[in-house]
């Protein structure tokens, strides 16, 4: 394949960008849809800033990311424990996985209004949501992650007379950790997504989903545009830099996979 | 007696199963929750029987099959095009890369009050949502499939003097065929609940996620649970009965990889 020279590559960027943003503003400014409905660039720009000025996006950004991290941990914890737990116990994958089967398919999403009838509105749907929505796919992955360890490490371990312990945080831990990483980011991406549309139904008092939601009412696209913006910005940041970051630390250092 | 190793799995699948039955009954029992809000397993068997028996249950799960398929259906119209020619041209890589690593991050949910100002509430609002959340996991495998294609199949099929078209068809498409049905496959998760929520929030006349959603305006708890345990059923039928059986007669056929895996 023919490799493009820098400026090249930086050319064809920019045109993609501006061809963005042009074929944006040539909508709104085509009238095909009232202005209210289909803003301009500079309509949503302002609007951004306004709303970053004064606060509003901002503190609805820290209420939906400290649900996600806070759900996100808690299923961190118990995905990754239950993982371990069917990776090295037979017993546990026997009874668990048919369960697991049966409960995985279900959107996360589809128990929104059932918990909003058990909990109320407010933080602790949303919450335990978030923890449904990735708890099993961080388990499953880390569950395929202690299988994939080869058996020979671990008897070679136990030959070197390592104790119970030992072996969990020498060997196994590490052997399955790009499987368990992989876990946790497909399971961050998940509650991503469970989170956002969560907030829309439970109707949160500052969170992204709910502003965007709250939005319609009032027939503001700017403003769920904006919101729309810095969603992409934070899940953005989550996929790329946050979990490159961990993997370059981890896996990368120790020489399991090359970059 | 000792029992067989098929026998003990059935066995602690089973007892999984039951235990988490005899926990719903406690809860259910135990007046945590107001009465009928978490229904004893009793209702719900009931009502399972009363939604089955009626013809509405039917209507709705083809409303939402025909959503999510005519949405994936969509949406791999677009990632064809679009990842074979990110594989094949670095131009083109290059200029939909940046749009589509702004786009992918954002979830397709947060989409629907925008899409039902712009189409209104109904089936076109549902079903781009559905391709908006599948159309990325297929892009991103189409295009990684090709690229992972041995360069030397491309080479020996234009030594033979193979045309455009039969190396399209005869070497791009089957070698690629295991990523694209990886695809598919990663897609119709994100499609599965997207098209839930999107109902849930867009609401129409039809559709299961509508029907959880009334389910709650009218507190029929019962109805609710097993609307979500259909759906579960359903996403679980997809993922055994349907992919399965494609990758079966597609990718281990043709030898493309080891059918032991």
């Amino acid at each position: 394949m023919p490799v493009l020279f820098r400026f090249e590559r930086a050319a064809i960027s920019l045109s993609s960008f501006v061809t963005g943003l042009v074929l944006w503003e040539t909508i709104a400014r085509s009238g095909y849809f009232p202005p209210a409905f289909f803003p301009d660039l500079g309509t949503i720009f302002s609007t951004l800033i306004d709303l970053i000025a004064s606060g509003i996006l901002v503190t609805a950004a820290i209420g939906t990311l400290s649900r996600l991290l806070f759900g996100f941990v808690i299923a961190a914890v118990l995905g990754v424990t239950l993982g371990m737990m069917m990776g090295r116990f037979q017993w546990v994958e026997d009874t668990f996985l048919p369960l697991m089967s049966i409960i995985y398919p279900i959107p996360a999403l589809a128990y929104a209004p059932l918990f909003v009838l058990w909990f109320g509105l407010g933080n602790l749907p949303s919450v335990l949501m978030v923890i449904l929505g990735a708890t099993f796919t961080v388990a499953i992955n880390t569950w395929k992650g202690v299988a994939a360890v080869k058996p020979i490490w671990i008897r070679s371990a136990e030959g070197m007379g390592i104790s119970e312990s030992g072996l969990f945080w020498r060997v196994i831990l590490p052997a399955s950790l790009p499987y368990t990483l992989t876990g946790l980011r497909l399971g961050i991406g998940a509650a991503w997504r469970v989170l956002v549309g969560v907030e829309m139904l439970t109707a949160v008092d500052h969170g992204l989903g709910s502003l965007i939601f709250g939005a319609q009412k009032f027939l503001n696209t700017d403003v769920m545009l904006s919101g729309i913006i810095v969603i992409a910005v934070i899940g953005f940041t989550i996929e790329r830099l946050v979990f490159e970051l961990i993997e370059r630390r981890t896996l990368v250092r120790w020489g399991m996979v090359t970059t | 007696m000792s029992l067989s190793r098929a026998q003990v799995k059935f066995l602690r699948g089973a007892s999984g199963i039951i235990g988490a039955a005899v926990a719903w009954e406690i809860l259910s029992r135990s007046e945590l929750f107001p009465p009928g809000f978490s229904p004893p397993l009793i209702a719900l068997a009931d009502a399972a029987v009363r939604m089955l028996s009626q013809i509405d249950i039917y209507i709705h799960i083809l409303y939402t099959m025909a959503r999510v398929l005519g949405g994936m259906a969509l949406a791999f119209v677009i990632a064809i095009p679009v990842g074979i020619g990110m594989a094949r041209s670095p131009r083109f890589e290059r200029f939909f890369i940046y749009p589509l690593s702004a786009l992918m991050p954002i979830p397709s949910l947060a989409w629907v009050p925008l899409f039902i100002i712009w189409l209104g509430l109904g089936n076109a609002t549902t079903l781009l949502i559905v391709t908006y959340a599948a159309v990325f996991p297929m892009i991103y495998n189409v295009w990684t499939g090709v690229r992972a294609i041995n360069p030397i199949w491309i080479r020996s099929a234009g030594g033979m003097s193979a045309s455009r078209m039969q190396t399209f068809w005869k070497v791009i498409i089957p070698a690629s065929f295991p990523y694209m049905i990886t695809g598919v496959r990663l897609s119709f998760g994100r499609a599965w609940m997207a098209v839930i929520g999107a109902e849930l929030l867009a609401a129409t006349d039809w559709g299961l996620g509508r029907l959880v959603f009334e389910a709650k305006e009218w507190l029929t708890i019962d109805i609710m649970l097993d609307t979500l345990i259909i759906i579960g059923l359903l996403g679980l039928l997809f993922e055994k009965a349907v992919f399965q059986t494609i990758d079966r007669l597609t990718v281990e056929r043709w030898g493309i990889v080891k059918a032991s895996d």
